[in-house]
């Protein structure tokens, strides 16, 4: 049986290279860099080990609006939905959840300029 | 948020003619009542910045009101053997069977039995809640129990049995690995006491791979393959029952030999056989998975037509879900002047803070031989199917880095989170992490209707939504049909669309297009990633595919070794690239990559230029990008693509129009694509990485148009629908209805 394991991403993450959390923030969506793309590489193939699910975002409004939730690693186990936490941009979704990885898996608070919501 | 899951049904069947009958099978757990409507749907993509749901409400004689209740959904599969004086005619007696379980110690579970768990009466063979064999026979208020001190492991060979010998007084189980080495050994056989005498329960069928609920639900279902099960009524050690299982014929009948299934007879059908005088045959619930390597397949052959005594297993799955079974709610005659489309029932309540409006698709066909208009459009029918339900962003480990962003899951996807029983994909895997490889219309698909996640079908409905703009007249038919009527569905029609993704496609389906290639018809393929994978369809029951992902292709799990045929028609499966036929030798472009970073424009080739093709490009600027634009990553080119490679058999004939090459990082290739593994594969330095879009002349004054890119037609809408991939597109189904030889 061929097998997806979740802990094959381990490319090393600097938690001093807020450069990489910077050159997010002007642009969540892309295009990235080569250390960028394995910085997200390894935040997106792990899926939040830290937590109870992987991060998600719900579709609320088709094109407009979004709700953050975590989706369980179990089958049939709801997924949890974090009402207090909607968007309304695709960006903006993606920045709350790169800084909530960020923080999980560097150990670090982010500095008061990197930890605001987009603009 | 519009709640599109507190209705759910299904329609049957789901290809229907103008004048038929079609079901509406529908089930709410909350609401006792919903309006309904039948609509045609134009486009079934919710996003803003495209058209938006257009679906037109159809003059229909229809009860507006229609009354709900909760029906309920019993995933799981089982071989049902009705009772039979023969099963109830002895009192010591020995069963057993191969097993290779898959989810052993996950819960407890049945192997074989004859066993009502409601009056706790009967005897069954399975595993505990740990995973050790266990085996049970009780009566009268009294259980005897005995159990083997080691679980089974996962994925491997053993043979198991159990036996009751009244006379002592003792029940056994028995265990012999197949593999007793390096860790692996699990071989055992334990002794317990019990009865000298039982009364059997009355009317309890016996049950292979689950046992009788009640008079009428089946639980306890259990995970793996089980191969050549027996009942013998005599007392057996492990070596008798290792000699009963092993043979696979019985000519000097021992009369003690109650049953002995052979799962390796009739494999394309719901029937199981057995081998003994008793004539114990027995049915299938929930369509398990057969022709699957058994305990004795030593790798001489990978498929079972070959040798089918090397495939006696069938897999069962506690998650197997092939029929629904629910009743049908409301009945409705399709007007014969109704034309073809697809179409769908639109339940709206009112229920708590959100509105309900769930939809339920199918489709109209056009009738065989009765065509309304030159141009047809393909339903693609066997990959909805393929789609049905698809979970891959739920479960699989690298949906979010493939999609290259955080998941965003709709109202559905919430809901099949929670409700597995719906049944899932083939691009799923079972609960038990083995592939799930049959696909069925009876139940719920959530994703085959408006307002459903956007892959395949609401990509379609962007090109029927263009028909529509452009005053295009059409008639829609299915892959279903064409499977069934082969070339005669084609035929009518001057000019044939196919959609964004006619992925999945059974022998039958290909043979009609190159029939029609070769009669002259015209296609026009606006897709990415077609004729990829070869699917069959169920022998008998409509709208049921299957498919064997096997050792290549992009796939979302591998098949094991031996189990690339088709259990339905004996036929290989895997990608059509693997059996023979290359899509570029249909359509001029093949599969080769995905790009979800962001999708891109063609550029003009020099093959574009060719005055004789001014029909092609007439008001096309040949230097600008075609397709700078679209619903899909902002650009025609992307998603799923497929190129030009003479190798594979893109024709000679074939004019490279434009090509879209430069993908950037999230240009990943297919597996395929790669012989060995080195850098440098994406498609920032990888010129194969790309989406290319062709024209060729056929036999007979016929045609091929195709686009190789899925994102191609949700880009048709931009601008009001004025843009340089409209007119294209236009362009060519002009020409190509024109019956002008080409």
């Amino acid at each position: 049986m061929l097998v997806t394991y979740p802990e094959a991403a381990h490319w090393p993450i600097d938690p001093d290279r807020l450069d990489l959390v910077e050159e997010f923030r002007r642009q969540p969506r892309g295009p990235h860099g080569d250390e960028l793309q394995k910085l997200l590489h390894r935040l997106r193939w792990a899926g939040d080990p830290d937590q109870p699910g992987r991060y998600v975002l719900i579709v609320t409004q088709p094109g407009k609006e979004w709700m953050l939730g975590r989706l369980p690693r179990q089958r049939g186990k709801p997924i949890e939905l974090m009402r207090n936490h909607v968007f309304t941009s695709i960006a903006e979704a993606e920045w709350e959840v790169f800084k909530l990885r960020w923080e999980a898996v560097t150990g670090r608070t982010l500095p008061p300029h990197l930890s605001e919501k987009l603009a | 948020m519009t709640d599109t899951t507190s209705v759910l049904g299904y329609a049957w069947p789901m290809v229907v003619s103008p004048g038929e009958d079609v079901a509406f099978h529908l089930s709410s757990p909350s609401l006792s009542k919903a309006d309904a409507a039948l609509v045609r749907v134009r486009c079934g993509d919710p996003d803003p910045a495209g058209p938006g749901i257009r679906v037109h409400e159809m003059d229909a004689s229809f009860e507006r009101t229609v009354p709900l209740v909760h029906q309920i959904i019993r995933p799981g599969s089982c071989a049902i053997v009705a009772d039979a004086p023969a099963l109830t005619s002895f009192q010591s007696f020995t069963v057993g069977a191969f097993l290779w379980p898959t989810m052993p110690g996950d819960r407890a579970q049945t192997v074989l039995s004859r066993w009502r768990e409601d009056a706790q009466e009967g005897w069954r063979l399975g595993l505990d809640s740990d995973g050790h064999l266990e085996f049970v026979v009780a009566a009268g208020g009294r259980t005897w129990r005995v159990a083997t001190a080691a679980a089974l492991l996962s994925r491997e060979w053993v043979l198991a049995g159990a036996s009751w010998d009244a006379e002592a007084g003792r029940i056994a189980v028995m265990v012999r690995s197949a593999d007793p080495q390096a860790g692996r050994d699990r071989s055992e056989c334990v002794e317990a006491a019990g009865p000298t005498a039982l009364e059997w329960p009355a009317e309890v069928p016996l049950v292979i791979a689950a046992h009788a609920s009640d008079a009428e639900v089946f639980g306890g279902f259990y995970d793996g393959k089980i191969d050549r099960p027996r009942v013998h009524a005599g007392v057996q050690p492990i070596d008798g029952l290792h000699r009963l299982c092993e043979s696979v014929s019985f000519p000097m009948a021992d009369a003690r030999l109650v049953a002995a299934w052979d799962f390796s007879r009739e494999i394309g059908s719901d029937r199981v056989t057995d081998l003994s005088a008793h004539h114990l045959h027995g049915r299938l619930r929930q369509m398990p998975t057969r022709g699957m390597t058994g305990a004795n397949w030593d790798g001489s052959t990978d498929r079972w037509t070959d040798c089918p005594t090397q495939y006696g297993a069938i897999h069962f799955h506690s998650d197997d879900m092939a029929d629904a079974e629910w009743e049908p709610t409301v009945r409705f005659t399709v007007p014969a002047e109704w034309r073809s489309g697809f179409y769908a029932l639109r339940l709206r309540a009112e229920a708590g803070d959100e509105p309900v409006e769930s939809f339920v698709g199918f489709f109209v066909r056009a009738e065989l031989g009765k065509p309304r208009s030159k141009l047809a459009f393909v339903a693609s029918t066997g990959t909805f199917l393929a789609y049905a339900n698809s979970a891959l962003r739920l479960d699989q480990v690298h949906a979010e880095a493939m999609l290259e962003g955080v998941l965003t899951l709709s109202r559905d996807d919430v809901y099949i989170q929670e409700h597995r029983e719906v049944g899932l994909s083939t691009y799923d895997t079972h609960a038990d992490g083995s592939g799930w490889s049959i696909s069925s219309a009876r139940r719920p698909i959530l994703n085959m209707r408006p307002r459903g996640n956007v892959f395949n079908y609401g990509n379609d409905t962007h090109f029927i939504d263009w028909l529509e703009e452009t005053g295009q007249d059409y008639d829609v038919i299915t892959d279903d049909d064409i499977h069934r009527h082969g070339v005669q569905v084609l035929a009518p029609y001057i000019c044939v669309v196919t959609g964004s993704h006619p992925e999945y496609i059974s022998r039958e389906v290909w043979e009609a297009f190159d029939a029609y290639q070769r009669g002259g018809g015209r296609h026009m393929y606006l897709g990415g990633n077609g004729f990829y994978w070869r699917i069959a369809y169920h022998p008998t029951v409509p709208h049921t595919i299957e498919m064997r992902r096997g050792m290549t292709g992009l796939r979302t799990w591998e098949g094991e070794a031996g189990e690339t045929a088709l259990a339905f028609t004996g036929e290989p499966s895997s990608t059509w690239r693997s059996n023979g036929r290359p899509p570029q030798r249909l359509v001029g472009v093949g599969f080769d990559g995905q790009v979800f970073t962001h999708s891109s424009p063609y550029r003009w080739l020099d093959g574009a230029k060719d005055p004789a093709l001014s029909w092609l490009t007439a008001g096309i600027d040949l230097a600008a990008p075609l397709g700078d634009f679209g619903l899909r990553g902002n650009g025609a080119a992307g998603v799923e693509i497929d190129r030009v490679d003479w190798s594979l058999g893109s024709p000679p004939g074939t004019v490279w129009l434009a090509t879209a090459d430069r993908l950037g990082y999230g240009g990943t290739p297919a597996p395929e694509e790669i012989r060995t593994l080195h850098r440098g594969v994406m498609g920032d330095q990888n010129a194969q990485v790309r989406a290319d879009l062709v024209y060729f002349p056929t036999a007979n004054g016929g045609a091929v148009f195709a686009t190789g890119s899925i994102a191609w037609v949700c880009a048709l809408s931009h601008a009001g629908y004025r843009n340089n991939v409209s007119q294209l597109t236009g362009n060519v189904l002009k020409r190509f209805l024109d019956p002008t030889p080409l």
